[in-house]
């Protein structure tokens, strides 16, 4: 079969080439921009007379490559909306547009520019030029010669069927085929001499030596003089510093290369810039920047991090002798593409980000493909040597995405984080890393995260998973290593169950070990919850302590190599972990005795993790107060932080604070206005603990599954099956744009559907109003969730959560409106109809004769109302 | 510990017993065709102490409480009796629960009356150190009625045996001697007796040992079905399978309940419940809805979470051939009537949980004495006066053709009526 030819416009050209193909991308280097459109331009005429499409892919700055006629479609993209939206938005053009298209580009040495890095321009290249070459398109780029690197270079090269050099000697130009593929003749990749008549090749070795001498004067220096941002604005400060010079911010030179520095390594939000501008120094930004492996930004959860621990470094709020050392690496954002590219993964990321969400199984496939995955030798060279820097410690392998722990998105447990426990020979741990990081990368299309990010209306954003590896703050005990004490502390306190708790002060989730049984739900283990302002009291009593205390510890096993879950009893067995007593107090005689000395060895089973002693007798909850104060006022927003610490023989606290964000409370900025005089009968239910706030109205749907009906439901099947048919009627197209209320017994999302319905995030992020029903069953009232990461989902959606006690006669429980609703769930979701016995949807207007329900909660002052207007 | 019952929970507290001990009452005061000037005067409490004091909090605001003592009857003893701290403390629930008393340490025959006491405050909205103020300066007030040989309180809803070794020191202080026997259920370290963190539990298995005798029901083997795993509830598994080879079948608590119809060993149930937070999902079990665990197929059921949990529709599905109570009120007075009818053979809560307060009494002989004693004879003499106990209340149930719960009732008015006789009316 003969390949069909096309011309170039330029017949010596044709002749060199022995024409192009369809599917041929050609790439022209040029010195001079002002080459590139003498062949553009010839190529389109030919192009437009032989009746093809031509579509001008227009995004740089430069004048226009070609006339923009009309008989020539001109497709607009804008580089500065980052790499991600503008390849998803080219690849939907070019999709659109079709087969056999020829396509012009701008110069793509202008998308380094905004983008900052070349690393991220091959990546381009490499995920464009297979897709136009599948649509037998024929395409011209062209690049600015010698101002890339090297691994850029070949990797466009690899990628592309054509590469041309152009370039002048003495006033005269050559063009000089670097590549052409599948296409080959004696004289094909010798310089040509361009002229008017004829294209003459420089056959002749001394005019070849003299040719090749000008154009290629640095073609072997091993780091180009690249003018990606990423490396130049790098080299010019680094210049200057190592020239003596003082990089004072007063030179506007050094504050624009600043600038340009933090926008490459911590994105592009304004008010993030705002502040990391103003509490880091060059210097600072320098040794972030020495401490990328490949390129591109930090993410946001790595930026927090930073920043936080900047802030608290300042002079008039300075803890740097209370913190640990920070000797983190970040693994730049465009490594990930590059790994997606590599690995023929970025376009299965695009259909999964824009189709519908994938199903566990589906996404279980697409985990295994990212582990199947390879990086390529450079980065492994850096890996390895990332992982000499830590030698045997372990390391954790956080995700570190843009649009991570910014302000109003958190992505709290969206994507993953890995722990390296990091023993073995360095093959094993490198291949522990490597996992880690691909585990990381898949997370970014889990289906939760997907689900968020569509919710949030982020689906179009530009979001690249950068990474952050932390050295794991701990000792080793035994054979364990683990920190003294974890968790998440935020600067507001949403979980008051007293009015002596004030909610300004903030709050502490307190673990002892690894800090993800703060930070994740774990059922039926219980962090400590602190409130900074009265850190002694605590919503148990007596033995209930006991109950709601942490029997297990998360913690990495040195010999096993990996993360894993120990009864405290086991880990405790000796009473010789250090300070313990600051951590347990003795069930003794039947009640909890808290330690007045430093000896605990009694049975480990004896011992109940209450943090008493640390509470009460060290700094270590005022020093939290202080610190979490001072971020909120640097942040001018509350915050969300996540820590280790310890505190030695001398009560001396040291911490690591490994992240910090936004915390996003809906109705913090300005108090509620709570209704009053709502007729007894009109009220729905009040709450009035645990409470955060927001304001829904109205709701013309209610979800209502009966406790007592549930609790009764012995069919496992069905019992099992409820929380994805609520997850459907929340989907379903007749409730989209309405606000729905969904109510049900105990914890949603527990892991024991005998405690709550089963449901994933997923099922419900699209409910206003989340209502948990403690009702008595039996003599036995159930637990409603309080202080999850699932919790802070609801509350970073605006998804008001509300646990509603019908038994107590303040909650005003409408018994008689939920009595016996008329049931709309088969209308709406006709194979649901089996679900109905304990299913409830309830049209509130076509109940109510035209009313609607609406939810107040005030969460300053802890009280809730539902009621009929 | 509290010595009315060792799982007194919040939600109990809620619930007013003042109608139900009333009733009780009336019943066996009929039974026994007691005097009206009798009756009168044991219907109403000795009494009342109302108190009204300030505590300095740890931000240094005041803070006024009000708190009562209430002391029954003194007819039979010093008075004996809880201290509970909680926001829904009422004089009318103290006074209800201080009559129990009375009946309770009569019903075992221990030489006690009836008291009780509280102070409305929530204990969860105080730190130790403003709860340790409170209990002193309560204790301060409350000191011109309490003594070793007047009024011992004891732990109960809220209250622990911290509590009452501050209390203990209190009085101590201001009396300028040392004094274990004002109060019980203290530490061990300052006087606290042996064996009573089991003793309600051991009490009750004690007691369903007898009933089994009585009855000819084997316990080896016996199915045993526990609502309530708690305190009392998991140690009455541990001693009835450990002691007795009687198989339990199924335990619940708050979060549901776990059946196995071949018996399991408790010693898991507890292990899987101090590492989960709870009995379910206990390996080899299924799980049951947590009320369902009251109309299992068993031969003993123990009742040992909460009040008024087998109604009269409960009553009605109830297989288990012996009942026994070892949590307060959980039968609602008419469910006894259903129970009786099917002849259920029900073991009543002031027989049934009365080991904590006979072990209370225990500690304050050895106070007292100054001579304490090994766990196993702690256990040896609850044995011996709980095993009497159930003897004489069976013999009264036969003498007076009446349930255990109206015989142990009369048994325990006769003893405060023929105590009240015997000393006349003063002056």
């Amino acid at each position: 079969m003969t390949t069909p030819s096309i011309g170039t416009g330029i017949t010596s050209l044709d002749n060199i080439l022995q024409g192009l193909r369809l599917g041929d991308n050609v790439v022209w280097q040029v010195d001079n921009l002002e080459d590139y459109p003498v062949f553009a331009r010839a190529f389109v005429e030919t192009a437009l007379q032989q009746k093809r499409r031509v579509v001008y892919v227009r995004f740089a700055a430069h004048p226009a490559v070609i006339p923009e006629t009309g008989a020539i479609e001109v497709r607009e993209l804008n580089p500065r909306s980052g790499f991600d939206v503008f390849c998803a938005d080219l690849h939907e053009i070019i999709e659109r547009e079709g087969r056999e298209v020829f396509y012009v580009f701008d110069n793509l040495s202008a998308l380094v520019t905004d983008w900052g890095t070349d690393e991220l321009l091959a990546n381009f290249f490499q995920i464009t030029c297979p897709y136009l070459f599948e649509l037998d398109t024929v395409a011209y780029f062209a690049l600015t010669r010698t101002r890339h690197s090297n691994r850029a270079i070949a990797r466009i090269r690899d990628t592309t069927q054509v590469l041309i050099d152009v370039y002048r000697v003495k006033g005269q130009m050559y063009v000089q085929p670097l590549k052409v593929w599948d296409r080959y003749s004696s004289e094909m990749f010798r310089p040509h001499r361009v002229t008017d008549q004829c294209w003459v090749p420089v056959l002749a070795s001394d005019d070849a030596a003299e040719v090749s001498l000008t154009a290629y004067a640095t073609a072997l220096a091993p780091v180009p003089r690249s003018i990606a941002p990423w490396d130049s604005v790098y080299r010019r400060l680094r210049r200057y510093q190592e020239a003596g010079q003082e990089l004072s911010e007063q030179s506007p030179e050094i504050r624009a290369l600043k600038e340009e520095l933090v926008r490459m390594l911590f994105g592009t939000d304004a008010h993030f810039l705002e502040l990391v501008n103003s509490h880091f120094r060059v210097e600072d930004l320098l040794d972030i920047r020495d401490r990328v492996i490949g390129s591109g930004r930090i993410g946001g959860k790595a930026a927090g991090m930073l920043l936080a621990r900047k802030i608290l470094e300042k002079p008039g709020c300075d803890y740097s002798e209370t913190f640990e050392d920070q000797d983190s690496f970040f693994i730049g954002s465009d490594v990930f593409f590059t790994f997606l590219v590599n690995n023929d993964l970025f376009r299965l990321r695009l259909q999964v980000a824009r189709g519908p969400e994938p199903t566990g199984q589906e996404f279980e496939e697409i985990e295994q493909r990212f582990l199947e995955g390879h990086f390529p030798d450079e980065m492994i060279g850096q890996f390895e040597r990332l992982l000499d820097y830590f030698g045997q410690s372990p390391v954790i392998v956080r995700s570190s995405s843009f649009l991570e722990d910014s302000f109003g998105n958190s992505f709290a447990g969206k994507y993953r984080s890995e722990f390296c426990a990091n023993q073995g020979n360095p093959q094993q741990r490198l291949e522990g890393f490597l996992r880690a990081i691909k585990l990381v990368y898949a997370s970014a299309l889990n289906p939760d995260a997907l689900a968020y990010r569509r919710r949030r209306g982020l689906v179009d954003s530009d979001e690249q998973m950068a990474i952050l590896v932390q050295r794991v703050s701990g000792t080793v005990h035994k054979r364990y290593f683990f920190p003294m004490l974890a968790g998440v502390a935020f600067s507001r306190n949403f979980y008051a169950w007293s009015s002596r708790i004030d909610p300004q002060k903030g709050a502490i989730r307190l673990v002892f070990g690894l800090g993800t049984r703060a930070v994740n739900r774990v059922g039926e283990d219980y962090p400590r919850m602190v409130a900074v302002s009265s850190p002694e009291l605590r919503p148990e009593f007596g033995l209930k302590v006991v109950k709601y205390s942490q029997h297990n510890i998360d913690l990495l096993d040195l010999d096993a190599n990996d993360l894993v879950t120990l009864p405290l009893s086991q880990v405790l067995e000796g009473g010789d972990y250090p300070n313990l007593h600051l951590l347990v107090s003795k069930l003794k005689d039947g009640y909890l005795m808290h330690p007045y000395g430093t000896d605990c060895s009694e049975a480990p089973s004896d011992l109940v993790l209450t943090f008493h002693q640390l509470v009460t007798q060290t700094d270590f909850v005022s020093l939290f107060g202080r610190m979490l104060a001072c971020l909120e006022n640097a942040y001018g927003h509350p915050v969300d932080t996540e820590f280790t610490a310890c505190v030695d023989e001398n009560r001396q606290v040291r911490v690591n604070l490994l992240q910090c964000r936004p915390l996003q409370v809906p109705g913090i900025s300005k108090p509620v206005g709570f209704p009053v005089d709502i007729r007894h009968e009109r009220v729905l239910f009040r709450a009035n603990r645990m409470i955060n706030g927001g304001l829904v109205s109205p709701i013309s749907h209610i979800i209502y599954i009966d406790p007592k009906k549930y609790s009764a439901l012995r069919d496992m099947t069905v019992k099992k099956s409820l929380g994805s048919v609520v997850g459907r009627v929340l989907k379903h197209p007749d409730l989209s744009g309405s606000q729905v209320l969904t109510m049900g017994p105990g914890r949603w999302g527990s892991s024991s559907i005998d405690l709550g319905v089963n449901v994933s995030y997923a099922d419900i992020n699209t409910t206003r109003v989340l209502v948990e029903m403690a009702r008595e069953e039996g003599g036995h009232v159930p637990e409603v969730s309080y202080g999850t990461h699932f919790f802070l989902d609801l509350v970073e959606d605006g998804i008001v959560y509300l646990p509603v006690y019908p038994d107590d006669s303040q909650a005003e429980f409408n018994h008689s409106f939920f009595a016996s609703p008329a049931n709309c769930l088969a209308d709406l979701v006709p194979s649901a109809a089996p679900y109905a016995e304990w299913l409830q949807v309830i049209d509130v207007p076509a109940q109510t004769g035209g009313l609607q329900a609406h939810v107040v909660a005030d969460p300053h002052n802890q009280r809730a109302v539902c009621y009929l207007l | 510990m509290d010595e009315t019952n060792q799982n007194q929970t919040e939600a109990q507290t809620k619930l007013n017993p003042f109608e139900m001990a009333l009733k009780n009452f009336e019943l066996a005061a009929d039974l026994l065709g007691l005097d009206t000037e009798i009756r009168n005067q044991i219907r109403l409490p000795e009494r009342e102490l109302t108190v009204h004091f300030p505590v300095k909090m740890r931000d240094g605001k005041f803070k006024v409480f009000t708190g009562y003592r209430v002391q029954h009857s003194t007819a039979r003893g010093p008075a004996k009796g809880g201290i509970r701290y909680h926001p829904d403390v009422t004089l009318d629930e103290v006074k209800a629960l201080a009559s129990w008393m009375t009946y309770k340490c009569a019903t075992v025959n221990i030489p006690y009356g009836g008291a009780k006491g509280g102070v409305i405050c929530n204990p969860k909205e105080l730190n130790d150190f403003e709860l340790e103020h409170m209990t002193r300066r309560y204790t301060s007030e409350i000191s011109c009625i309490i003594g070793p040989t007047k009024d011992i309180p004891a732990p109960d809803v809220y209250t622990n045996a911290q509590t009452m070794a501050w209390m203990m020191d209190t009085y101590s202080m201001a009396r300028g001697e040392y004094c274990p026997g004002v109060v019980t259920g203290k530490p061990l370290a300052i006087g606290g007796s042996k064996g009573r963190n089991e003793a309600t539990a051991r009490g009750c298995v004690f007691v369903i040992a007898e009933a089994a005798k009585h009855l000819q029901i084997p316990l080896k083997g016996a199915r045993v079905a526990i609502q309530g795993f708690g305190n009392a509830g998991a140690i009455s598994a541990q001693l009835i399978h450990d002691n007795y080879d009687a198989k339990v079948i199924a335990v619940s608590d708050s979060r549901g309940a776990v059946f196995c119809e071949n018996g399991f060993d408790p010693h898991r149930a507890i292990e899987h419940k101090q590492r989960t937070g709870s009995v379910v999902g206990l390996a080899g079990t299924e799980t049951i809805p947590g009320d369902a665990i009251l109309t299992l197929d068993c031969d003993i059921l123990i009742p040992a979470a909460l009040e008024n949990v087998i109604t009269p529709c409960v009553a009605n599905s109830v297989k288990a051939k012996i009942v026994a109570e070892a949590a307060n009120g959980p039968t609602v007075p008419d469910a006894d009537t259903v129970l009786d009818q099917k002849g259920v053979f029900v073991l009543p809560d002031i027989l049934a949980n009365a080991g904590g307060v006979t072990v209370s009494y225990f500690e304050w002989v050895q106070n007292n004495s100054g001579l304490y004693w090994t766990e196993d004879e702690v256990n040896a003499r609850l044995k011996q006066i709980i095993v009497t106990a159930f003897e004489e209340v069976l013999l009264a149930s036969q003498k007076y053709k009446v349930n255990m719960r109206r015989a142990a009732w009369a048994r325990a008015l006769d003893r405060v009526a023929e105590a009240l006789k015997v000393r006349g009316i003063y002056p």
